[in-house]
């Protein structure tokens, strides 16, 4: 397809624009010398009507949750509710300034501090920052607390464990705080292996940052020993809240040990990923937390709202406050399914991921085979004697009218290689399901008798497999 | 619950097909005595109910829809068209997640492409990452990847960086043993002399940000020969970036890394986010650079299509060795920005540029020949700063009056107790300054 450079014609514009009444001021003594430009700007020269249409025929080429299942693992694609888009964009949110008086935007403090409540409420947490932007900016939120909770108690601590499952922002987060990384094996039951904690986690080590359920989609039976451990040698638990849909309702991360978590809104709490953000990341802290939340946060007295600035705070991780129309989501979200819904959605969330784990078992081998929480970790390792890739698998669903699973990921030896992990949200039908694993079987199918079908796949998309190492060594970063 | 199809008969079967009995067998690995024995205490409200609730609370908001802001500091009230919206609004942008698969996600790609261009062509620069979180984090990343690419820790930031962006360089740097100095302003820009004293052996990065906080445009230029000449790298921080279609580009004027804000491209003011940064570099530095980027390539067929490339610094692949821990960004705004660019285009980004200057030196003009206001005198894009007598009384009459008072710089600097930063965009018509100033002449 064209690009939007490619439409350009000397002449056309798609702007409107008040006239220009400001005659008697002449730009050339506005602008010093030293900051002339000296080459016009070469921005495309479009109209209106053609760029809609551009737009139009680029979203087609985009597969989203309204057109299907899309069972990203640790994605949580579930759907993202209509009235909710158009809560979020009332006027007076919408064109508030961030820098007005608190005593005029009492209304977006009022959702921002109850969010935070309802938040409270269902991961027992004591406070919420709503300021981080996404997961890993509300991971490196929570490490940098617990960076300043040490070093407001004298201790050096720093190490951070990590398990070989956990998603790739963890220790990337962890780096960024200043830690260094120490890597934790995973067991054969899938859990952490908690010698390994017991002998790792020592005066050096700042905790520990768990996903639970973790990336292969097991919840770890040992959580409370591995609170134990950690707290008793004066440690941390961090929780990569990511991703909560197995556990509204059924289990809340406060009460079962962890220190600091994030969640993500734009995952279980159903605001749309936007192809990749924006989202937010919010992070709960326990009350010896607190103190070191990001500033501001929004506090309430006598039915007024206002910011207020944590003693030790972290100070900020970006400007202004937060993702304020995610968070009119989430609140909306939440409000909409209420206590009973929220246990609703984690139960169907949890039997999808189990009906797909038995009905594909067979044909992919689990990286555990073991009942599953929200999502089901596959392997494609068996194809590979037939010369596919468990790439090759996913592609082929495309064909088949499908968003492929999450792959490769997670990635630790000897269990999870060449995985498959499939998440389907409570927001799938039986029905799609089956025609999920239909697809899934008949792909099994042709790896043993028509492996080049999968090879070449995707078939029927606008483009085929490109060229990624062509993209590196030629590299075309724009047009 | 409408957001769940499965019904009581569909799980049931399904747990028989899972082989367990009851979904409590579901939970087995989870301790008996962490599971909730009651139902979360939240009510469920109807979307009926739901909708007249948010609309309530949101009354309690002023009508910021007829309140035009006098106020930019970081945060601009541009026009955006219907257009950027009904994009927006298309679910195959909306609802789609990051584009880990090309085949299927062209629009999201091209689209990252398209945008990475018209910023390329507005900074000069090879290398633009279209997503980082805002412009706060953004800087704060470029402060990072300065200190790598120079394996020095210190850095000079102008005093005139926007406050937030400053602590949001302290957060991320704490852990890094960074040295933070400030360099002074004289007359509303940073005073180069300040800067140039500042400059040592260990100096990773000069951080400038043009238009400033005061929305001064700086000597870049100059900064960035001072820099050179000591060995260090320069970054320009571009807050307002509308005025990129006005002034000279940071590449011509040979910076190193730039680390801007898009707002001012399509997206509302929202409270102060979601808004969308970007990072920008010479092709030199791109391995050190982090965040998502679009490549051009082609498919066996020799069909063009687009990758996210140079995946070797991120963090699903590189975890605790990767340029930086971003993962989720801004991304549907980056579809905002191509949409908004690709409207204006080229003659259009120049106008509304030329219209924000014009407007604020008319209002600036116009207050001082009340003879009511001072300030220093320096060349500025769309905010200046005026000392202003009756602070409170004044903040009130034009809030009463349907404007959003202008910033009070107090908050931030210590000395500058009386004075204010005033914005001026294309929102504000000739007849709204005419009446502004005749308001605060009274
Ligand atoms: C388990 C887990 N942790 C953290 C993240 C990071 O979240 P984000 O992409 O919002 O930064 C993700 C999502 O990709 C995730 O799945």
């Amino acid at each position: 397809m064209k690009l939007i450079y490619e439409k350009s014609k000397k002449g056309r514009h798609g702007f409107s624009l008040p006239e220009d009444q400001f005659k008697e001021i002449n730009l050339k003594d506005c602008v010093p010398r030293y900051a002339k430009e000296k080459k016009e700007k070469e921005l495309p020269e479009v109209s209106e009507v053609e760029v809609i249409r551009h737009f139009t025929k680029l979203s087609k080429l985009n597969y989203g949750v309204d057109d299907g299942l899309y069972p990203l693992g640790s994605c949580t694609m579930k759907y993202n509710p209509k009235v909710n888009e158009k809560l979020a964009s009332i006027d007076n949110f919408l064109y508030a300034h961030p820098f007005t008086d608190e005593k005029y935007i009492q209304g977006s403090l009022q959702i921002m501090y109850e969010l935070g409540e309802l938040l409270s409420k269902i991961t027992g947490m004591d406070k919420f920052s709503l300021m981080p932007a996404a997961g890993a900016h509300g991971e490196l939120t929570g490490v940098l607390m617990i960076r300043k909770y040490f070093e407001d108690r004298g201790e050096k601590r720093h190490k951070m464990l990590i398990p070989d499952s956990a998603h790739g922002t963890n220790p990337a987060s962890s780096a960024m705080a200043g830690f260094k990384v120490v890597e934790v094996k995973s067991n054969e039951r899938g859990g952490v292996d908690i010698n390994e904690i017991e002998r790792l986690m020592d005066e050096d080590t700042a905790g520990l940052m768990l996903t639970n359920p973790n990336t292969v989609g097991l919840f770890d039976e040992n959580i409370l020993k591995i609170a134990k451990i950690v707290h008793s040698k004066g440690g941390l638990l961090y929780y990569d809240g990511a991703n909560l849909n197995a556990l509204l309702g059924i289990v809340r991360p406060g009460d079962i040990g962890f220190d600091v978590l994030h969640l993500n809104l734009h995952k279980t709490f159903s605001t749309p990923h936007g192809g990749g953000g924006p989202g937010a990341g919010v992070v709960g802290a326990k009350s010896h937390l607190v103190e070191f939340l990001p500033s501001p946060i929004v506090c309430t007295d006598d039915g007024k709202y206002f910011f207020e600035y944590p003693k030790k705070t972290i100070g900020r991780v970006r400007a202004f406050y937060a993702n304020f129309p995610v968070l009119v989501k989430a609140y909306a979200w939440i409000l909409s399914v209420g206590g009973k819904g929220l246990r609703q959605v984690s139960e169907a969330s949890i039997i999808n991921a189990n009906y797909i784990l038995a009905k594909l078992k067979k044909y992919y081998k689990p990286a555990y085979d073991r009942t599953c929480m929200h999502e089901c970790v596959l392997t494609g390792r068996e194809y590979k004697e037939y010369g596919v890739k468990t790439l090759d698998i996913a592609k082929r669903l495309m064909d088949y009218g499908f968003h492929p699973p999450t792959i490769y990921f997670p990635h630790f030896e000897p269990y999870a290689e060449e995985t498959i992990m499939v998440e389907p949200t409570e927001s799938e039908s039986k029905e799609t399901l089956d025609e999920f694993i239909n697809a899934m079987i008949k792909i099994a199918e042709e790896a043993k008798t028509k492996p080049d079908l999968l090879k070449e796949a995707p078939h029927n998309t606008p483009v085929g497999r490109l060229d990624e190492v062509k993209a590196v060594r030629e590299p075309k970063l724009h047009a | 619950m409408r957001y769940i199809p499965n019904t009581k008969t569909d799980e049931e079967e399904m747990l028989k097909e899972i082989g367990v009995s009851s979904f409590n067998d579901l939970l087995k690995d989870i301790p008996e005595e962490v599971i909730l024995k009651k139902t979360l205490d939240i009510p469920t409200l109807s979307e009926e109910e739901l909708t007249e609730k948010i609309f309530k609370i949101s009354k309690k908001n002023l009508d910021f829809r007829f309140l035009k802001p006098l106020i930019g500091a970081g945060a601009y009230r541009h026009f955006v068209p219907e257009a950027v919206k009904a994009v927006i609004s298309r679910e195959e942008f909306y609802t789609s997640y990051t584009p880990y698969q090309p085949e299927i996600s062209q629009g999201n790609l091209q689209s990252m492409f398209e945008y990475q261009t018209h910023l390329s062509r507005l900074t000069g620069m090879d290398v633009i990452i279209p997503s980082i979180y805002d412009g706060a984090s953004a800087t704060a990343e470029a402060t990072l990847m300065a200190m790598r690419l120079t394996h020095k820790n210190k850095v000079i930031t102008s005093s005139l960086l926007h406050p937030h962006y400053l602590e949001t360089v302290r957060t991320y740097t704490a852990p890094h043993q960074t040295e933070i100095h400030i360099a002074e302003y004289k007359n509303g820009l940073s005073d180069l002399k300040s800067i140039e004293s500042m400059i040592d052996e260990n100096t990773a990065a000069v951080i400038v940000q043009s238009p400033n906080f005061f929305g001064g445009i700086e000597d870049i230029e100059s900064i960035a020969r001072i820099a050179h000449e000591k060995g260090t790298l320069i970054i320009q921080v571009i807050a307002e970036s509308l005025s990129l279609g006005l002034l000279k580009s940071p590449a011509e004027m040979d910076v190193d890394i730039i680390a801007g804000e898009a707002q001012s491209f399509g997206m509302d003011l929202n409270l102060g986010g979601p808004y969308n940064g970007y990072l920008g570099s010479k092709m030199k530095y791109i391995r050190q650079i982090p965040g998502r980027i679009a490549g051009e390539t082609t498919d066996k067929e020799g069909r063009r299509g687009y990758v996210m490339t140079f995946r070797a610094r991120e963090q699903d692949i590189r975890r605790e060795k990767a340029t930086s821990n971003i993962c989720s960004n801004h991304a549907l705004n980056i579809v905002a920005g191509n949409v908004y660019l690709s409207l204006l285009g080229k003659n259009g980004i120049k106008k509304i540029a030329e219209l924000n200057t014009k407007a604020t030196h008319y209002l600036r003009t116009k207050l001082i020949e009340t003879g009511k206001f001072s300030g220093f005198k320096y060349p500025f894009f769309n905010e200046f700063v005026l000392e202003v007598k009756d602070k409170e009384r004044i903040k009130d009459k034009l809030i009463n009056n349907g404007f959003i008072p202008p910033f009070d710089l107090g908050t931030y600097y210590p000395g500058l107790e009386g004075y204010m930063l005033f914005a001026v965009t294309e929102i504000l018509t000739k007849k709204d300054l005419d009446f502004i100033v005749n308001l605060l002449e009274r």
